[in-house]
């Protein structure tokens, strides 16, 4: 995606939730390819309220992704693999 | 998928069961404890919850066909285990809160109501445990398919096994989720001394 001109974007969008649910179909990768080419290619650089969105949902996912991850602690790790070692000496 | 019923029993050698063990259910332990994690709140339980679910994945090995979807099958027998042994002790809501919950928001009104107004550079400032805390706000169904999708990247389809939901619940469920998610942010930016619009 390119970096549209904001003079020229439409300030509103009509169908902002429908396109909404469009954006996370295809950022959840469960769009298909007409759907993403219409959507990123046409609508996406002609409306601000949509361009927005779209940032702000991939920058929520970011987010998330580096915040709200935590790996089990080690001890935990190693005494479940205990544990299933011991069953299978049983 | 399935942990009990209509699943074709493999008949695998104890050395074979421990090659899947460690080779395809151990990869997944970061992100099941995580999830633990989030649905349990509490490290104790996390730690439970995790345990209890491998040595039952361990105990189920047969039913699990090699080389298939382990992550997906581990996830459902973590979310099974939770609801069956710690959601029913916890201070969760109830199933019947739970569904006027959803029904409230799967109306239409609520699409309106809630246009959360929320700027990319407020969350450049979320630096701290913002996002967390809001995930962890949510209620736990709404943050299980957040989990699922955002965090894990599980397609609709697998979300929809894994929770024992239509897929059409997986996808509305999800947009309300965030759509509460961006809710508790934009208050988070407010205090932070964002404007919103
Ligand atoms: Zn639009
Ligand atoms: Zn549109």
């Amino acid at each position: 995606m390119s970096n549209p001109d904001p003079s020229k974007m439409k300030q509103d969008c009509p169908e902002k939730n429908e396109c909404l649910k469009m954006l996370q179909l295809i950022l959840d990768g469960e769009a298909t390819s007409e759907q993403k080419d219409h959507f990123l290619k046409n609508h996406l650089e002609e409306c601000m309220p949509c361009y927005k969105n779209y940032h702000l949902e991939v920058a929520i996912r970011q987010l998330l992704k580096t915040k709200c991850c935590q790996d089990a602690p080690q001890e935990l790790v190693d005494d479940i693999k205990t544990k299933v070692i011991n069953n299978l000496a049983r | 998928m399935e942990l009990e019923e209509n699943s074709p029993k493999q008949n695998y050698t104890e050395a074979e069961k421990q090659t899947i063990f460690h080779g395809e259910f151990m990869p997944h332990i970061n992100s099941m404890y995580n999830f633990a994690y989030r649905l349990t709140l509490d490290a104790d339980d996390a730690k439970d919850l995790l345990q209890d679910t491998y040595l039952k994945a361990y105990r189920f090995i047969e039913s699990f066909q090699k080389g298939t979807n382990a992550k997906a099958w581990l996830f459902r027998i973590l979310k099974n285990s939770f609801i069956n042994d710690y959601r029913k002790k916890s201070k969760e809501p109830s199933k019947v809160d739970y569904q006027e919950v959803e029904s409230y928001y799967n109306s239409e009104e609520v699409d309106r109501q809630i246009t959360p107004d929320l700027r990319v550079e407020a969350l450049k400032d979320m630096i701290g445990d913002e996002i967390s805390n809001a995930l962890n706000a949510l209620d736990v169904d709404f943050r299980t398919v957040i989990i699922l999708c955002d965090l894990e990247g599980f397609k609709y389809e697998e979300m929809a096994k894994i929770l024992d939901i239509p897929i059409g619940t997986v996808r509305s469920r999800l947009h309300r989720a965030r759509n509460l998610l961006k809710e508790k942010l934009s208050e988070y930016a407010k205090q932070m001394g964002y404007k919103t619009a």
